[in-house]
């Protein structure tokens, strides 16, 4: 990539927010006319339940630098117990994710309560920095990218063989 | 670590399995058994299901019984135990598979006339079916196994196993991958998943692969690419382990059927270990109400959320 498109960098970040906490947090903060960096794309969910891991997958790989996942605190949820089983869904996803090779810090998880429309902020704010300064996210857009396994020549006797048609 | 391991007694258990066979089928006590007979290669083995107690002494079990026959009592096949009550010859993997089942109400105990059978280890390709089984030879899984000899079965042969400590494969592959930065194991398991052909030999053969539509197979919403290419292939390696977190009974069977050799255990195995270090849960032959990933604690960790 040019330098000059590399300071011009601007981080995509998916988050994926509950209806009840975050969303309600974040229309506080926007209220409130405090002020966070416009980088992130808000898809408000019923519950953080209801937040399928396959939908951080799909994220990255449609272009998402980073993604955040935020929802009621434990014992606040609108629907009594989501968040605890997705706290436990994400704790596992997250190992998986590190073990297959994802950097973990484009991944960030957060409880955030309608009256936090601050911490809404920080949250955001940190993440976007984080982002921004890792660069961006290349490992899934570079799969999409790519055909086939058997497009690489990377055997001498192929490389001849290919070289003498 | 050519060592040898001690498959004496499968003879023994062969028998003994063909005579609670014949008993149980000329009793009526089952309608069918589900078990291994011998093929036409020279030592190699298929999964066979018999109706008549004549057909008991076909029964066999070898080194090359790898299959595990759980998945004959799901999905298309779920009507089978309808018909009345099923035997089933089970190592130890293959019960803990079952108990799975169970505890996801796909089968009832009271269904089943389970044969268990103490298994030093199968082996791991069936390439050369009559090979001696050694420390070489052996299925990765059966390395790492703590079920030899499963437990509440309705019949288990009185047979003593002798099985030798071996090197823990998939341990020490998977410590070998978190010794590695993230980078190195994007690398190890983009190779690894772009050889993927998509068959879906691994979804086929899983006991717990039972949903009756695919999440891979919907495209309204898609979310998983279904071409064979690489972006799709790492999703759907990523959710097939995500979907059987806190599920799989390591009977290794998507490793055993993949054409491509991916290391799909492997997976499976790391997960495993997380779900360990994090809930304490491990499979089992104990049938569970609720998996680990259906329940949770208000003391879960989450040191990782801000």
């Amino acid at each position: 990539m040019q330098p000059t498109k590399q300071n011009t960098f601007e981080p995509k970040i998916i988050a994926f927010v509950c209806t009840w906490c975050t969303y309600a947090g974040a229309d506080l903060a926007g209220t409130s006319r405090m002020q966070y960096p416009s980088n992130v794309r808000v898809l408000k969910f019923p519950c953080t339940g209801r937040i399928d891991p396959v939908f951080i997958l799909k994220a990255f790989q449609q272009g998402a630098d980073g993604v955040l996942v935020s929802g009621c605190h434990p014992g606040d949820c609108h629907y009594i117990a989501g968040n605890f089983h997705a706290r436990r869904r994400f704790a596992v996803f997250r190992k998986l994710l590190e073990f297959v090779g994802v950097d973990l810090n484009r991944l960030q998880f957060s409880w955030v309560s309608a009256a936090e429309g601050g911490k809404w902020v920080e949250v955001v704010t940190d993440l976007t920095e984080k982002v921004r300064s890792m660069g961006p996210m290349t490992e899934f857009k570079e799969l999409a990218m790519e055909e086939q396994w058997s497009g690489a020549i990377n055997t001498p006797e192929l490389q001849e063989a290919y070289n003498s048609i | 670590m050519t060592q040898p391991i001690d498959t004496s007694i499968y003879a023994a258990i062969t028998e003994a399995i063909q005579a609670e066979a014949h008993r149980i089928l000329a009793e009526g006590e089952v309608t069918a058994i589900v078990g291994y007979a011998a093929a036409r290669r020279k030592g190699s083995a298929q999964p066979i299901i018999i109706t008549d107690a004549a057909d008991s002494v076909k029964l066999i079990f070898t080194p090359a019984c790898v299959n595990n026959l759980a998945v004959y009592l799901t999905k298309a096949k779920k009507d089978i135990p309808k018909n009345g009550k099923i035997g089933i010859v089970v190592k130890g993997c293959d019960l803990k598979a079952l108990s799975g089942l169970m505890g996801e109400s796909q089968l009832k105990r009271e269904e089943l006339y389970l044969i268990g059978v103490p298994c030093a280890g199968v082996l791991a390709s069936t390439v050369c079916p009559d090979q001696e089984l050694t420390g070489d030879s052996i299925a990765p899984k059966c390395t790492e196994c703590d079920a030899h000899l499963p437990t509440g079965c309705d019949f288990v042969p009185a047979e003593t196993l002798v099985t030798p400590e071996l090197e823990r494969k998939y341990a020490v592959e998977i410590a070998r991958l978190e010794a590695l930065t993230p980078a190195e194991r994007w690398v190890y398991w983009k190779e690894q998943f772009a050889k993927c052909i998509k068959c879906y030999a691994c979804r086929q053969v899983c006991p717990f692969c039972f949903c009756e539509q695919c999440l891979c197979d919907r495209n309204k919403p898609q979310m998983v690419d279904t071409t064979p290419r690489p972006a799709g292939n790492t999703a759907w390696h990523i959710v097939r382990a995500m979907h059987l977190a806190g599920r799989c009974a390591g009977c290794a069977e998507c490793e055993r059927v993949c054409p491509m050799d991916i290391p799909l255990n492997l997976l499976n195995r790391k997960m495993a270990k997380e779900l360990k270090e994090l809930y304490n849960h491990e499979a089992g032959f104990e049938v569970l109400d609720k998996g680990p990933l259906n329940m949770f604690t208000e003391k879960d960790d989450q040191s990782f959320i801000k």
